[in-house]
């Protein structure tokens, strides 16, 4: 059998010009049983990297023992949550649900009345009090969004 | 953690040839998949876990090594002169297999775990660089020099064993 194929595939692998393809076929080559005697020196080489890769292994042990200290990481930085910060997101909700209602409010019924501007409000007879109902409204909101976001602060 | 736990084998057998340790090698190994777990929210950023993940481990290797520096290998076990073949007698298998090893693990540390990345795990000269933070021209100059040196200790072992 001619194996200058392989002796020309060993010398590029010294030279470091072989592919993955090929350095797979020399390993393959040399973990065979019958290997010619002008090659079977290089033997050595290839059968001590296999036998490296195959006793290189971490077993189940191994995994147990890595989850544990993952999950030992784990419990240590889990805080045990009061009632007040579970709820602390609600108030933090509610509080911006009520400054956007009166930011819509606000839009609705006009921040500020340029001066002649007869307001809807004002051309209803009988009804010359709604917008400063409107802006009690508002201001009552106001202080009750600032209320809650001083308590989501608190908390 | 079932991402990167696939990986230990592979990064065991990169710190076993750092270290040349089997037990710091598996600590080695633990720590690193330990931080890969702790980054685990970044990972959506890294785009190579496995490059990633080797390349915290060859740095704890490194760390290890170097701390380690001055202490005596314990799996560098030196030969009792009996033991040695006698210039006569060719040697057997195991012997230039056992001789094999001793000579990769006589390699530098790069070198070590260049052949260690190419030939066992069967990494690109681009996906080594990657890993060990070199180009992929140092790649091939360290995996050459290896190679030569592994060659002529072969070439030695033949020669003595005649």
């Amino acid at each position: 059998m001619d194996y200058k194929y392989i002796e020309q595939l060993l010398q590029r692998y010294w030279e470091c010009e072989t592919s993955l393809e090929e350095e797979a076929i020399l390993r393959t080559f040399f973990s065979q049983k019958d290997i010619p005697a002008e090659l079977l020196p290089y033997a050595c080489l290839f059968k001590a990297e296999e036998e490296m890769k195959e006793e290189a292994r971490l077993g189940e042990e191994f995994d147990r023992k890595v989850l544990a200290a993952v999950g030992e990481t784990h419990t240590t930085k889990a805080q045990r949550l009061s009632w007040s910060s579970r709820l602390r997101p609600l108030y933090k909700a509610a509080a911006l649900v009520a400054i956007f209602l009166t930011i819509g409010l606000a839009i609705q019924h006009g921040w500020t009345r340029p001066e002649g501007e007869v307001g809807v409000a004002e051309a209803q007879p009988g009804d010359s009090t709604s917008i400063e109902k409107v802006d009690e409204a508002t201001a009552e909101t106001e202080a009750v969004a600032d209320t809650m976001l001083t308590n989501a602060d608190t908390y | 953690m079932n991402d990167v736990l696939p990986l230990k084998d592979k990064l065991f057998r990169l710190a076993w040839r750092i270290t040349l340790n089997r037990a710091e090698a598996e600590d080695i190994v633990q720590d690193t998949l330990v931080r890969a777990w702790d980054q685990r929210e970044e990972w959506s950023a890294i785009r190579d876990p496995e490059t990633f993940c080797l390349t915290v481990c060859r740095n704890l290797a490194l760390d290890r090594s170097k701390r380690a520096v001055h202490l005596p290998l314990p799996e560098q076990e030196q030969e009792p002169p009996d033991s040695q073949p006698a210039p006569d007698e060719a040697l057997s298998g195991n012997e230039r297999l056992r001789m094999a090893r001793a000579a990769m693990d006589e390699l530098p540390e790069v070198q070590r775990a260049i052949m260690e990345l190419r030939d066992i795990e069967g990494m690109t000269y681009q996906e080594i660089a990657k890993t060990l933070c070199v180009t992929e021209t140092q790649v091939k100059v360290y995996l050459h020099r290896a190679r030569t040196k592994i060659k002529t200790r072969i070439k030695e072992m033949d020669d003595y064993g005649l």
